[in-house]
């Protein structure tokens, strides 16, 4: 991955010394700036003061609650946000991504794992989405004449799967959740007891887009939280 | 009720004085006395004392005023006729007081026949009750009907506070007072009966009995008297009912306490397999850790880089043992303390596969894994994280156990109402013996006691299964290896969801 995310400032929200350690020590080998707060109140205050790129919110925060937190920056910035959760908090990552978090990373996790969502928010921002083509791999989304092509054939979809892949795409290596999905498809008054039409959707898509449906390249499930569309790093 | 007899005695005398007009003077005037004596008999019977004299006095005046000379007076012309007065007089008062006697005496025993057939539908109810509040509030209903007064029953509660546990419907809130939880707490704490009709606090309006068996006092059994006297068998069967309910109380707490050694004994059992378990699978990766980091740390320059990169590789792989028994533990935890809710929705057999297949891709080296769906599966109702954590565990068992290059088959088909997914290896095998112990928790096959593992993950998949209403079995695969199947219920499928949605989403795009 080139420049544009060379030089970011990332603040790290955790109360826990060696989690923002190591935060720091391999952001930093990534040519990050790093920002620390040991609490959320202090997060809060970094957020606004410090004007980071980016923001990784450990949601188990002692003192006020990461949803708090994420909440009180989502008031009045942008910022993309990506929390830290346990593994076993469905919910919690649900609740936080719905609230505008931009991404989750289950702890333990790798640090290539982490980082690899750190570029794909910073991407995002940058706006480097915004394309009239996207590619991947052997696919080809062309947004402005609604045309797919895998492998320079073109794929024949029905409207409601050509929404669905492009916002899909659109917000490649992205996790999305089930309800975001819904209402950016379906329309606002769609929510989870339709998370069904979503699933049968996923599935005719996977069948005109994957090679080997139990071995999706493209459209991945994030068990329990929703899709996310893989992009090559 | 009274009245009505006074009443009833009248007519029967007005009766019997018209009769005998009718045939006077064809019979004897000592026939027609003793005739009189109906109406006294019927006055006892139904009324007692009372009526009895009334009738008497009322039948004497009639007999004479009618029928003894001089006619319609009272003034009485034969003095012999004065000595049957008499006779019939002392006839009547004696049978009277004979007849009222009897009634009382069978009142009583009726009385006591009711606090007998209380006394055994209680003592019956106990010899299989299972709730202990639903038989207080009968022992509280018994004693109000028996009685004829409000009942409270107080019980201890854990930090031996009496309360209010038990009580009869009534318009004021008598029991629950302080004034009469104070009185309640005098009696559990002495043991000694209080209140209305006994030598403590004789002056307050409640009978207050301790409900106790040899060794303690259970709680406190309150009755509302008010000007209610009771009896001294009354009070007996009062005491009788207490000491049933205490005796009742007494078998919950032995049978509790009886259950909790239990527990604590198979606790004991466990937690010893939990020791062994634990610390064998903690204190090896954290050995093989610890000397790796500590190696590097000191002797940096040692190293090749590529000796570097292997304790950094046992690092890691230690700590990712130790998280799976973390994992492993919590969640066996969330199972066994009920704290697992399922997030059910709609889970596709296919998607959730491909989560499973991108999990174990890391360790399946060079197993092949073959996968066989069903052009036709249902969506199963289920909770998608804990069902794909199931089958990640089962496919990462049957790769764990089974040789590099071989093949693993996980296939999905509906069999009636449920969807069965199996996933076969070529592996080492489950001894017969072992094929239902495998799901126990903790429990190890003695073959596979060199590979690393805490003998936890298929009690986990059984209890998330269990959860769905489904089931999880281990079976040869033919000749070689393992096959692990696991059926999950589909609900209505006569409706045929899919088709029902697939019809509802097209309806929605041609509208689009």
């Amino acid at each position: 991955m080139s420049a544009p995310d060379k030089g970011a400032k990332i603040l790290i929200i955790d109360d826990e010394p060696q989690i923002r350690k190591l935060l720091k020590v391999t952001l930093h080998a990534h040519h990050y700036d790093v920002a620390e707060a040991g609490s959320g109140e202090e997060g809060i205050l970094q957020a606004s003061m410090s004007h980071p790129d980016l923001i990784v919110l450990d949601l188990g925060l002692p003192d006020m609650g990461g949803m708090d937190v994420l909440r009180r920056i989502r008031e009045w910035s942008q910022t993309p946000i990506i929390v830290l959760t346990a593994r076993d908090r469905e919910e919690d990552k649900i609740a936080a991504l719905d609230d505008g978090a931009d991404d989750y990373v289950t702890k333990p996790f790798g640090m290539g794992e982490l980082v690899a969502r750190i570029r794909v928010a910073l991407r995002h921002v940058a706006g480097s989405v915004s394309e009239p083509v996207l590619r991947f791999g052997a696919l080809t989304i062309d947004l402005a004449m609604r045309n797919v092509e895998l492998g320079g054939e073109r794929v024949k979809l029905t409207p409601t799967e050509y929404d669905l892949l492009k916002t899909l795409a659109s917000n490649g290596g992205k996790v999305m959740t089930q309800r975001q999905l819904l209402q950016q498809v379906w329309g606002r008054h769609y929510g989870e007891t339709e998370q069904h039409y979503l699933r049968i959707y996923v599935g005719h898509l996977r069948k005109k887009l994957e090679s080997d449906t139990t071995r999706p390249q493209y459209i991945l499930t994030e068990p329990g939280i929703g899709y996310r569309f893989a992009v090559e790093d | 009720m009274r009245q009505q007899v006074y009443l009833w005695v009248t007519v029967a005398n007005v009766i019997l004085t018209f009769v005998f007009s009718k045939w006077w003077p064809t019979v004897e005037l000592v026939n027609i006395a003793l005739l009189y004596l109906l109406p006294v008999l019927m006055g006892a019977v139904y009324g007692g004392r009372g009526p009895s004299l009334y009738a008497a006095t009322l039948g004497l005046v009639s007999f004479n005023y009618f029928f003894v000379p001089p006619f319609f007076s009272f003034a009485v012309s034969d003095l012999r006729n004065l000595s049957t007065f008499v006779v019939f007089y002392v006839v009547a008062v004696l049978t009277a007081s004979l007849a009222s006697r009897l009634k009382a005496q069978l009142k009583e025993s009726e009385r006591k026949e009711g606090y007998t057939a209380s006394l055994y539908a209680i003592s019956r109810e106990m010899s299989a009750f299972t709730d202990i509040q639903s038989l207080l509030h009968n022992v509280s209903d018994q004693v109000s009907i028996s009685v004829g007064a409000p009942a409270v029953i107080y019980l201890p509660d854990d930090l031996d506070v009496l309360a209010v546990s038990a009580s009869t419907k009534q318009p004021d809130d008598w029991g629950s007072g302080d004034a009469e939880l104070t009185i309640a707490d005098w009696v559990y704490r002495n043991g000694n009966r209080a209140g209305k009709g006994t030598s403590t606090l004789n002056a307050s309006k409640g009978l207050y009995l301790p409900l106790r068996t040899e060794d303690r006092v259970h709680g406190v059994l309150g009755v509302k008297l008010d000007d209610v006297v009771l009896s001294s068998d009354s009070v007996s069967f009062l005491e009788a009912l207490g000491g049933l309910a205490a005796i009742a109380m007494a078998r919950v707490k032995l049978s509790e306490e009886a259950k909790l050694a239990q527990l604590t004994a198979e606790s004991e059992q466990l937690r010893t397999a939990i020791l062994d378990s634990v610390s064998h699978e903690l204190r090896t990766p954290l050995a093989s850790m610890i000397g790796s980091a500590g190696a590097l740390m000191d002797n940096d320059a040692l190293f090749t880089s590529q000796d570097r990169m292997e304790l950094l590789g046992t690092i890691r792989d230690g700590a990712l043992r130790m998280n799976r028994l973390v994992s492993n533990l919590l969640g066996m935890v969330q199972l066994e303390s009920g704290m697992l809710r399922l997030r059910k929705q709609w889970c596709d057999a296919e998607d959730m596969i491909s989560v499973v297949l991108s999990q174990v891709r890391d360790f399946q080296h060079n197993r092949k894994l073959k996968v066989i769906i069903a052009e036709t599966i249902p969506p199963i109702p289920g909770d998608e994280v804990l069902l794909e954590q199931v089958l990640t565990n089962v496919v990462s068992n049957a790769i764990k156990y089974s040789p590099d290059g071989s093949e693993i088959v996980i296939e999905v088909l509906t069999v009636g109402a449920e969807v069965s997914i199996a996933v076969a290896d070529q592996g080492m095998g489950i001894e017969p013996a072992a094929i239902e112990r495998v799901f126990d928790k903790f429990y190890r096959a003695d073959k596979t006691s060199h590979l690393p593992g805490t003998g936890l993950g298929l009690a986990i998949c059984k209890g998330i299964v269990e959860l769905h209403g489904g089931h999880i079995s281990a079976a040869p695969n033919g000749g070689r290896g393992t096959v692990i199947t696991i059926r999950l219920p589909l609900q209505n499928q006569e409706n045929s969801l899919e088709h029902m949605l697939e019809r509802s989403m097209d309806a929605h795009e041609r509208t689009r």
